[in-house]
């Protein structure tokens, strides 16, 4: 659904975005997570048919960029940082005036469909100024999905909003995903991208690395198993001898092991520390965060050559 | 044309929500026709006919300020209040083009304003007549009528366009509105030369204004054009 080979964009001296390579597949929820100032919002920018790339190439929605772009900008919405929403103008008049722009066949209706659908029929003659801050992102959402579009950018859909509306925004991108929409998410919250995303890539300036948050998560740190002992006893590390334990370590009361199939090994683990006679209390998998791996990376990322 | 009239009609939507457009828009031209009708009545007083030409001309001179004053105030809040709202990022990921848009932002400010000062002239007419009998046509020439239906919209559209220009530099409308104000007097000398004329306003001068006007605008349209790009706006307007 997006393709970019080499994209690359410079302000002066700056290098905004470095030589970027990308494939985002039709329907998935793609995570593009970076620090501030990391050329996230310029990389939308230039997928979306805002401003030209200085070299490189890509293609969204199967239209060559720099060659269609009004047929881009036709196809994808894009929700932007802030709602940008005409404050004076009423819900419905902004969701009418947009709806124009996009030529819908039927402005007025469409505008209602959306209203209605993000509960926001009731203040529909409010001046969007007026409505609170969850309700003016909902509108801004609904804004970018009314001309129906094949490729969603979101940046930041839930910043600054409060649980319950930043848990509707996510019920609703849940909900585009299973329309089979692509969605392009820029996001710092990492909880989110991990429960919400199909891929994500971390950036910065580059790509540093793309994938699926698990699979991410265990090519960087494998799989460790956690056993919580009943009555931890000194010198169980060594006694522990299993030929596929790659490493163990000691945090209080509980054993941390490097496992390449826990599925299949955590039962002849917990088995062979019963012939020890160690109690086990019970025992979990160690579960990095998709924010630990983003600061390993974005650590190392930053650490001098 | 259907993406043009839509930026129109939500361009007039919101000045009409704003005070300070709307205090541009109503209050300034009902006071310009109150003072030109003073003057044409304090001229119809006057017993030398020099005074009598002094006053015919100044009282005419504010249907020629009212196209440079009025898109002035819309154009100011147009793209200021795009940018201060951040609604300009959203805008120019639609399907509209440069052009739709400059033109867009360009015609919201020009059309209210001739449409305000043609109204202005029409109501003075009607209250001269009223308060005077009848408009002394020794005043009412045809350079004058040249200068208000001919050299309006050309005046218009040179405020508009510096407005834009100044506008894609400032980051708040007050301002943008002082930089603007400044900007346009060039454009507004000649006219304060008409009414301080002794004698009747020719269409010699008449024409240089327009010339110079139309100069003045097709350099200012050159930029305009560059500035009003989506690359300039998203990249570089501040």
């Amino acid at each position: 659904m997006i393709t970019a080979r080499g994209l690359t964009r410079r302000f002066g001296d700056l290098i905004a975005v470095d030589r970027l390579d990308l494939e985002v597949r039709k329907g998935e929820v793609f995570g593009f997570l970076g620090p501030n100032g990391a050329g996230k919002t310029t990389t939308v920018r230039m997928l979306a048919a805002l401003i030209a790339p200085t070299s490189g190439e890509a293609s969204v929605a199967g239209q060559r960029l720099g060659a269609a772009n009004r047929e881009i900008r036709r196809r994808v919405g894009v929700l932007t940082e802030t709602p940008g929403l005409y404050r004076r103008l009423s819900a419905r008049d902004n969701l009418i005036f947009f709806a124009k722009l996009y030529r819908v066949a039927d402005p007025a209706g469409q505008a209602e469909r959306y209203l209605r659908l993000f509960e926001l029929w009731d203040r529909r003659d409010a001046a969007a100024g007026s409505l609170s801050k969850g309700m003016r992102q909902k509108l801004a959402i609904a804004r970018a999905l009314l001309h129906e579009p094949e490729i969603l950018f979101l940046d930041e859909p839930t910043a600054s909003l409060d649980p319950e509306s930043a848990r509707t925004v996510r019920e609703t991108i849940e909900e585009l995903r299973s329309e089979e929409r692509t969605i392009f998410l820029c996001t710092h919250n990492l909880d989110e991208a991990d429960r919400l995303c199909d891929r994500v890539a971390l950036f910065n300036q580059r790509l540093i690395v793309v994938g699926e948050p698990a699979k991410l998560r265990e090519e960087m740190y494998g799989r460790r198993t956690v056993v919580h002992l009943v009555d931890p006893r000194p010198g169980i590390e060594d006694a522990l001898d299993l030929p596929f334990v790659k490493g163990i370590e000691r945090i209080d009361d509980a054993l941390v092991v490097s496992l390449t199939d826990p599925d299949r090994e955590n039962p002849l683990l917990v088995e062979r520390l019963v012939e020890l006679g160690v109690g086990v209390r019970y025992v979990n998998e160690l579960r990095m965060s998709l924010e630990d791996l983003y600061l390993d990376l974005m650590e190392d990322d930053d650490a001098p050559a | 044309m259907h993406r043009l009239s839509a930026i129109l009609l939500k361009e007039w939507r919101e000045s009409l929500r704003n005070k300070m457009v709307l205090f541009g828009v109503v209050f300034l031209p009902l006071f310009f026709v109150a003072l030109s009708v003073y003057f044409v009545v304090e001229g119809g007083r006057a017993a030398d006919p020099i005074d009598q030409i002094v006053l015919f001309n100044a009282s005419l001179i504010y249907f020629m300020l009212l196209p440079v004053i009025i898109p002035l105030a819309i154009a100011v809040y147009s793209i200021v209040g795009e940018k201060e709202g951040a609604t300009l990022e959203p805008l120019l990921a639609t399907p509209i083009s440069d052009l739709e848009l400059f033109l867009g932002k360009a015609l919201a400010s020009v059309i209210p304003a001739l449409v305000v000062n043609w109204v202005s002239f029409g109501a003075f007419l009607g209250a001269t007549r009223l308060f005077v009998g009848a408009f002394p046509m020794q005043a009412l020439t045809a350079p004058w009528i040249a200068s208000i239906f001919g050299l309006s919209p050309l005046l218009a559209f040179f405020s508009v366009l510096v407005t834009m220009l100044v506008s894609s530099r400032a980051s708040d409308a007050r301002a943008a509105y002082q930089f603007s104000s400044l900007a346009v007097l060039p454009g507004v000398i000649p006219l304060i030369v008409y009414s301080t004329r002794k004698t009747l306003v020719d269409l010699t001068l008449v024409g240089l204004e327009g010339a110079v006007l139309l100069v003045a605008s097709a350099i200012l349209l050159y930029f305009a054009i560059r500035v009003f790009s989506r690359e300039q706006i998203l990249t570089r307007w501040k």
